[in-house]
């Protein structure tokens, strides 16, 4: 380095800056993702009531014995919304876990066998990503009916694109390394080189993009059942914000206590797994 | 070569076109009940069996699955959307009268946060791991969170309820004869805070792009080489840097406008701006699947023609793509 002393102190500064900047960030995701989890886990004990039962009057303002007021037929709001926690975090996880399955499956095979078979995938992959994609996933959710099912379906079908594209280009670059050329030049079949040699080899990077799909995921879900398409039975955060939309709640002193919570929750729930994904992603590929 | 990747990219976009069609065709025959209810829009238990039989003749179900797909086509190229379930309006009359309110919206708040994303991206790169550039990428991590539908209903309830200064819903104040500036003003009052919220939200992604883009234009050979021989930081930042930037940048916007489009569904919902994306909440609302599917091949052009202005505009700011 021919940097004069003053730049080679910023120059260091700054690459100590940089290095924590990602673990910061992550520990935060990590303390709002495990403080969300414990809520989801514990809401019967931590929710003062049954969020389906009308255990007062319609719109109430806030008080003692219902911190948030009730909603429209009654239902306390500070429990449907500590409910809520459960369904966010159970279609972010399991919709991502479906896309993961798919994209990690279409981008190995994409990475492995690159000539035909790959580049046909890919294919597919970029029609995928250019089809409009809010207006699919509320045209899938509206023909197939509103069920917690089909929401995490609907969902983990369109969202696996991306990771099979981060995934195929990890693989194309794994396949030509030494190792495995070893392993294929003394004949082991494709299988076991792909699962013995190259899958391990992109769980660090398939992990960075399953958190990132939940994040996604968890938004998806609350704007699917913000427009009316979510389950019916099962209140989550977006579904409490649909109704307070349909009951014009926003329009009302009630969209302190009605509106902010449920947003400030979904924010924080996408928001932790995307500081998590942030911090995985400059670990494996710095650009800070 | 170029020509070739242009066909290969036309082919592309035809299999899109193809795929999404095929979807709108099969979706609605596929799913399980009664087909009749998602394509005619009847309620099939009210029916006599004579009714019913004249029903499916008339909309073309009896006919051989081939057949209607080529049915279906001939449709769509003729323009053809067929008539809406609830309104009896054609689907193409009731599309072009809300294209336009879809069009301001997006077409403003792309240049907000084209603008906005572009400056901050690369005031961010440049003072690349400073103080400034950290809080200003975390800042944009959280905005990249935020629901864009709340994002909407905490605008109206502080600027249109709670202080009174924009109205809350619509585009145009309802029967009002404002002519003149009276109207302009109208129309503009309406569109600021769907603008805003759609800004907001959308200036991470080109603040990321640029961001990124612009530190790998400044790891490259020739800004070292500039340095060297002694070109001044302004020199160095808008003679080399800026133009290598921003083609990449370019193309993404052009891409993110098409997919914008898309995303008014849920802040027209929020606004009841009586654009394009609340025709498609009213229709699935209203169980009106044929203006579902007109809008949904909507949004899927407005999407290819995006990619497409990008692939046409891209050899014209960046020379290097034109001969290699």
């Amino acid at each position: 380095m021919t940097a004069t002393g003053g730049e080679d102190r910023a120059i260091r500064r700054a690459v100590r800056r940089r290095s924590r900047l990602p673990t910061i960030l992550g520990v935060a995701g990590l303390v709002i993702v495990g403080a969300l989890v414990v809520t989801a886990v514990f809401a019967p004990w931590l929710a003062p009531y049954d969020p389906t039962e009308r255990i007062a009057r319609p719109f109430l303002f806030p008080s003692a014995e219902h911190p948030l007021g009730t909603n429209d037929v009654g239902h306390d709001l500070l429990s449907e919304i500590i409910f809520g926690s459960r369904v966010s975090l159970m279609v972010g996880l399991v919709a991502a876990t479906v896309a993961l399955l798919i994209g990690t499956t279409v981008g190995v095979i994409a990475g492995y066998y690159p000539k035909r078979l790959g580049s046909t995938l890919m294919r597919g992959v970029d029609v995928i990503l250019i089809l409009p994609f809010l207006p699919l996933l509320i045209v899938l959710a509206a023909y197939l009916g509103r069920s917690l099912l089909n929401t995490i379906l609907v969902i983990g079908l369109l969202i696996w694109a991306e990771p099979a594209r981060i995934i195929r280009s990890q693989v194309l670059s794994l396949r030509s390394r030494e190792y495995v050329l070893a392993a294929r030049s003394m004949g082991a079949p494709d299988r076991w080189t792909i699962i013995r040699h190259i899958v391990p080899r992109t769980a660090l990077l398939a992990t960075g993009s399953f958190v990132r799909a939940v994040s996604g995921a968890i938004l998806l879900e609350a704007a699917l059942s913000f427009l009316g398409l979510g389950d019916p039975i099962q209140k989550s955060w977006g579904s409490t914000l649909y109704w307070a939309q349909t009951r014009g709640a926003f329009l009302t002193p009630a969209w302190k206590w009605w509106v902010l919570p449920p947003g400030i929750l979904i924010m924080l729930a996408s928001l932790g797994f995307a500081l998590i994904a942030f911090s995985l992603e400059e670990r494996i590929n710095p650009r800070l | 070569m170029t020509r070739r990747i242009d066909l290969r990219r036309v082919a592309q976009y035809g299999v899109v076109v193809v795929v999404a069609v095929t979807l709108n065709f099969l979706l609605p025959r596929l799913m399980p009940g009664n087909p009749l209810a998602l394509i005619a829009g009847v309620d099939v238990g009210m029916l006599t069996p004579d009714q019913r039989a004249e029903i499916v003749a008339r909309v073309g179900l009896d006919a051989p699955m081939w057949q209607q797909y080529l049915r279906y086509w001939g449709d769509i190229f003729t323009g053809d959307f067929g008539f809406s379930f609830r309104s009896s309006r054609p689907i193409v009359d009731m599309i072009l009268e809300r294209l336009p309110w879809t069009l301001l919206i997006t077409g403003l708040s792309l240049l907000v946060s084209a603008v906005v994303g572009v400056l901050l991206g690369a005031i961010s790169a440049w003072r690349r791991g400073t103080k400034g550039d950290l809080s200003m990428l975390s800042g944009m991590i959280s905005i990249e969170s935020l629901p864009s539908f709340w994002l909407g209903m905490v605008l109206v309830s502080l600027f249109a309820v709670q202080w009174g200064l924009l109205p809350s819903f619509g585009a145009v104040t309802p029967a009002s004869d404002l002519e003149g500036w009276a109207h302009v003003w109208d129309i503009i009052s309406h569109a600021i805070l769907p603008v805003t919220a759609l800004s907001i939200v959308g200036t991470p992604g080109v603040y990321m792009t640029m961001r990124y883009s612009m530190l790998e234009t400044l790891g490259e050979d020739y800004i070292r080489t500039a340095r060297a021989k002694g070109a001044g930081e302004r020199r160095v930042l808008f003679g080399h840097v800026a133009r290598n930037t921003i083609a990449p940048v370019i193309t993404v916007l052009a891409i993110r406008l098409g997919f914008a489009f898309g995303g008014t569904v849920i802040i027209e919902t929020v606004f009841s701006y009586p654009g394009l994306g609340r025709l498609v909440f009213e229709a699935v609302a209203g169980r009106d699947y044929p203006v579902m599917q007109a809008a949904f091949l909507v949004f899927t052009a407005a999407i290819l023609v995006a990619n497409l202005a990008a692939d046409l505009l891209y050899p014209l700011i960046d020379p290097r793509s034109r001969t290699s």
